[in-house]
């Protein structure tokens, strides 16, 4: 039953629609974002091709440039175009500060995930399963309810407005699906590499560390990625627990003012953000598309 | 040769007695401090808080009993949500998991160009939630939005009454954010479970002049069982607890029609009764524990 010709072509075109579709909202944002406000506010119908393209918006979200400069190197009056929000749009530190905590608390993630997975995956104990169902839960809690005692909490530890505090709670989100992600690899490698490992005389850490460990290298990668993907992209728990350090979402958040929505500014910061986040699960979704069974398919 | 050197060198190492000892303890201690410290600690707070009441003039909080509770299930607002919440996890979820399967399977293929596909597939992953939300608010715009253009022109919504201004569309116009961004993760598990899947019985029906259709709903199907389950499961935590894209698209609006749980107890919050926001949070969390519990019996989720 070879598909015919026509069928292959058929797949091929209805997968680029499907695809096509899926990229519409991501090239739309990208195009608002170089456009000038005139066409992105057009009511007589979109705008695709037909404006100026301008680079001010990411000059002033990712350079720095104030808006009344280039108010003026527009020759427009400077005060017109200042109207509106007060905020700063400069938003260099922001992405700073999110590549911090990102990285922070992937690492971290990692550590405490790959050991606890590596057991889980490795150990028979008493009350594995619950073990596992517990630390899954931890994803049932709505964020509200963690943000009422964490607030609490950071005050009292000196942990409010600081990198390490929000490692720590994106750490605590990231944790069940990277410990599912992380054993479903582990599952993947035989036992009896670690029991002929252990029977030429290495422990048991010596065996996670120098053998195991280097197998699952592509798997630990791909954890790492998502884990880097949901930290930069989480709102909620940052908007909450920082005041001085914003997020990049968070500050995509504050150019929505009561005044006026900076469609210009959120588009070009909200591009950038996706940048490198895509960049690195193209690299490993060759692993991705490997792990995310999360070992249901084992036996 | 050389693995026996490094083995030698390794047993040189002096580690602490309790790591060369085969016992979970030292691998689950790390994991269990951060768990208790930063799950229980807040889970134990906010039963604290469900049981307690502000007190208006003293600004404190006094032992109340079951008074949040009784308040919660005498509250018509909080019914409502969790009816918003359950339709909207059930719906969404249904669609997510449809397209999913049916993108992963019209992916699933070595074909040339096929790779670039997925991908493009897997962009929306990456986008910030917060602003997935600001997108399709931008592109449901009544007046200037793309998508509220073609819908006008296809005579689908009347621009009298775009999509976001109406009870009904506007929960719509919500789990579109959620479908697009979400149903690549599906797309991603159902390609993994795809791959994983045995050669032999498929070839086999191919021998038998099974159609697609027979081989699709008689052995890919049943075959990606547990596969679905896990992804059921994960999806549809998430969906219950929905917060980002009603905060960002309609503030549980126009009135309370797509108030979701989590929202309703996120607007309660702000307004500074924290005793009754833990209560209703405490409700997600134990109709998420029941219902996830049932599930991983019934499906015999295994991790």
């Amino acid at each position: 039953m070879e598909p015919t010709f026509f069928q292959k072509r058929l797949r091929d075109v209805v997968a680029v629609i499907v695809v096509a579709i899926f990229m519409f909202p991501i090239a739309w944002w990208a195009l608002s974002s170089i456009k000038p406000y005139s066409a992105i506010f057009d009511r007589s119908g979109p705008v695709y091709v037909d404006f100026t393209p301008t680079p001010d918006n990411y000059r002033v979200t990712l350079l720095g440039v104030s808006r009344v400069q280039i108010g003026m190197e527009q020759g427009g009056d400077a005060a017109g175009v200042i109207k509106g929000g007060a905020n700063s749009y400069d938003s260099r530190q922001s992405l700073a500060d999110s590549a911090i905590i990102a990285v922070g608390s992937t690492i971290v993630t990692l550590f405490l995930a790959t050991l606890a997975a590596y057991c889980l995956s490795r150990m028979q104990f008493v009350g594995q399963q619950s073990f596992l169902f517990w630390i899954l839960s931890q994803r049932f809690m709505p964020p509200i309810a963690m943000v009422i005692p964490i607030v609490f909490m950071f005050r009292d530890l000196g942990l409010r407005d600081t990198y390490l505090g929000l490692i720590l709670v994106h750490t605590l989100i990231n944790l069940p699906l990277a410990v599912l992600l992380l054993k479903s690899f582990f599952d993947d490698v035989p036992r009896e590499i670690d029991e002929a490992a252990m029977i030429d005389g290495a422990t048991r850490a010596q065996t996670f560390y120098k053998i195991v460990l280097p197998m699952v290298k592509g798997g630990i990668a791909a954890a790492a990625v998502l884990c880097f993907i949901f930290s930069w992209t989480e709102f909620l728990l940052s908007l909450f627990l920082t005041t001085e350090i914003r997020t990049v979402p968070v500050k995509i958040s504050t150019f929505v003012t009561s005044t006026a929505t900076e469609w210009g500014y959120i588009t070009a910061l909200g591009t950038s953000a996706i940048v490198p986040s895509f960049i690195f699960i193209l690299l490993v979704q060759r692993h991705l598309v490997r792990g995310l069974t999360l070992g249901s398919l084992k036996d | 040769m050389s693995d026996a050197v490094s083995v030698e060198r390794a047993r040189g190492l002096a580690l602490p007695r309790f790591l060369t000892a085969d016992s979970p303890v030292p691998w689950l201690l790390p994991i269990t401090a951060m768990l208790t410290v930063f799950g229980l600690y807040p889970l134990g707070y906010s039963i604290w808080l469900s049981l307690h009441k502000r007190n208006v003039l003293t600004r404190q909080l006094d032992f109340a009993g079951g008074y949040q509770w009784v308040k919660a299930f005498s509250d018509a607002r909080m019914w409502g949500a969790l009816e918003t919440t359950l339709l909207y996890t059930f719906v969404a979820l249904a669609l997510q998991l449809v397209l999913g399967i049916l993108i992963a399977l019209l992916l699933d293929t070595d074909r040339r160009g096929y790779g670039v596909l997925r991908a493009m597939m897997t962009l929306p992953l990456v986008v910030p939630p917060a602003v997935t939300g600001m997108m399709f608010l931008l592109m449901q715009d009544g007046s200037f939005g793309v998508l509220s253009f073609y819908l006008y022109a296809l005579d689908l919504v009347s621009p009298a009454r775009p999509l976001l201004t109406q009870p009904h569309t506007a929960l719509i116009a919500v789990m579109l954010a959620d479908i697009w961004q979400w149903t690549p993760f599906m797309v991603l598990i159902m390609l993994a479970g795809l791959r994983s899947l045995p050669k032999d019985p498929f070839e086999a029906a191919a021998i038998d002049g099974a159609s697609a259709v027979q081989t699709f709903f008689r052995l890919t199907l049943p075959m990606l069982r547990k596969v679905i389950a896990v992804a059921v499961l994960i999806r549809g935590v998430d969906l219950f607890r929905i917060y980002d894209y009603v905060y960002i698209i309609t503030a549980g609006g126009p009135g309370t029609a797509t108030e979701t749980l989590s929202f309703y107890a996120g607007r309660i919050y702000f307004t500074g009764d924290f005793p009754y926001a833990a209560t209703l949070s405490l409700i997600v969390l134990i109709v998420l524990i029941v219902v996830s519990n049932i599930f991983v019996r019934v499906f015999k989720v295994r991790f």
